[in-house]
């Protein structure tokens, strides 16, 4: 059962340096050939600096390059078995671009245990504040986490 | 690439063109759990997953919301998609061919934009829900 006493908690500031490889290399594993996200000319001619990041770009930030989940569900007491992803969301604020040095903050922002048929659970929502090197915050991600208790 | 949706022209209850996948390989699966960091074996090890009760690996979650996304940046350029969202809602197998519509479900204006709202879902060839989630654009009116 996670620890409702660390709702609040707050992960150290961790950062993530975007890299136009690993986009290429998302994109790849999708299997979206979208030239927006890859070719910077064509990027250009829509008016963007460089190749925007595609939209689940930020996914990777919470997985093991940066071990911010791992890090968190420890601090939570939550057993990695007992964990599932229950939804995803990204609030776009700015574009993120490779070169990009970003300042993540995650929180956690509530726990709530829900009772279903099949047994309690515990929903965890975590939140991450992904602001750049010039200050600018560009996205906010939500994840919800369910452990099944 | 089709043109991008024009959302001036469309009404709610409106479909988006969907948009369906090449199906599902076990490849893909290493090759996501590559790019995306998220090495939990269930998704890359036939013997791990199989232990846990599974007949096989299973896709990462994440995986078809990225599919969500690729659909989404057909119909829409990303300067103008404000939020995405989406909820786990199946398991997706190697073999499954996934396919994302989106409806259009609220549609305002605001000064010289339009702020939408579609639900969208990812299905696989069985008519089975992957997930369901929504996005909401903020686009300029068209006055062409």
């Amino acid at each position: 059962m996670a620890d409702k006493s660390k709702i609040g908690v707050k992960l150290p500031t961790y950062l993530l340096e975007v890299e136009r490889v690993k986009s290429r290399e998302l994109m790849a594993a999708i299997g979206d050939d979208n030239p927006i996200y890859l070719n910077k000319s064509k990027a250009e001619a829509e008016g963007y600096p460089d190749t925007p990041c595609p939209p689940t770009y930020i996914t990777m930030a919470f997985q093991e390059f940066t071990g911010a989940y791992l890090e968190i569900f420890k601090m939570l007491d939550v057993p990695l078995e007992r964990v599932l992803h229950g939804e995803e969301e990204y609030e776009y604020i700015g574009e993120i671009f490779p070169g990009d040095v970003l300042h993540c903050q995650m929180t956690c922002e509530s726990i709530v245990e829900k009772k279903t048929r099949s047994g309690s659970l515990d929903l965890i929502t975590l939140q991450t504040i992904f602001t750049n090197q010039k200050d600018q915050t560009v996205l906010k991600a939500r994840s919800l986490i369910i452990e099944r208790l | 690439m089709a043109p991008y949706v024009n959302f001036s022209e469309m009404e709610v209850g409106d479909m988006l063109p969907s948009v369906e996948k090449d199906p599902v390989t076990k490849t893909q699966l290493v090759r996501y759990a590559g790019a995306s960091g998220d090495f939990n074996p269930l998704h890359t090890d036939d013997a791990v997953a199989q232990n846990a009760g599974l007949k096989g690996v299973i896709a990462q979650g994440p995986l078809i919301m990225g599919f969500v996304g690729q659909a989404i940046s057909c119909w829409v350029p990303k300067r103008y998609l404000k939020r995405f969202q989406v909820r786990f809602k199946g398991m997706t197998f190697p073999g499954d061919v996934i396919s994302v519509s989106a409806t259009l479900a609220e549609k305002t204006a605001e000064r010289e934009n339009l702020r939408i709202l579609c639900h969208t879902e990812a299905k696989d060839q069985k008519g089975e829900i992957k997930l369901t989630g929504q996005f909401e654009v903020l686009c300029p009116v068209d006055k062409s």
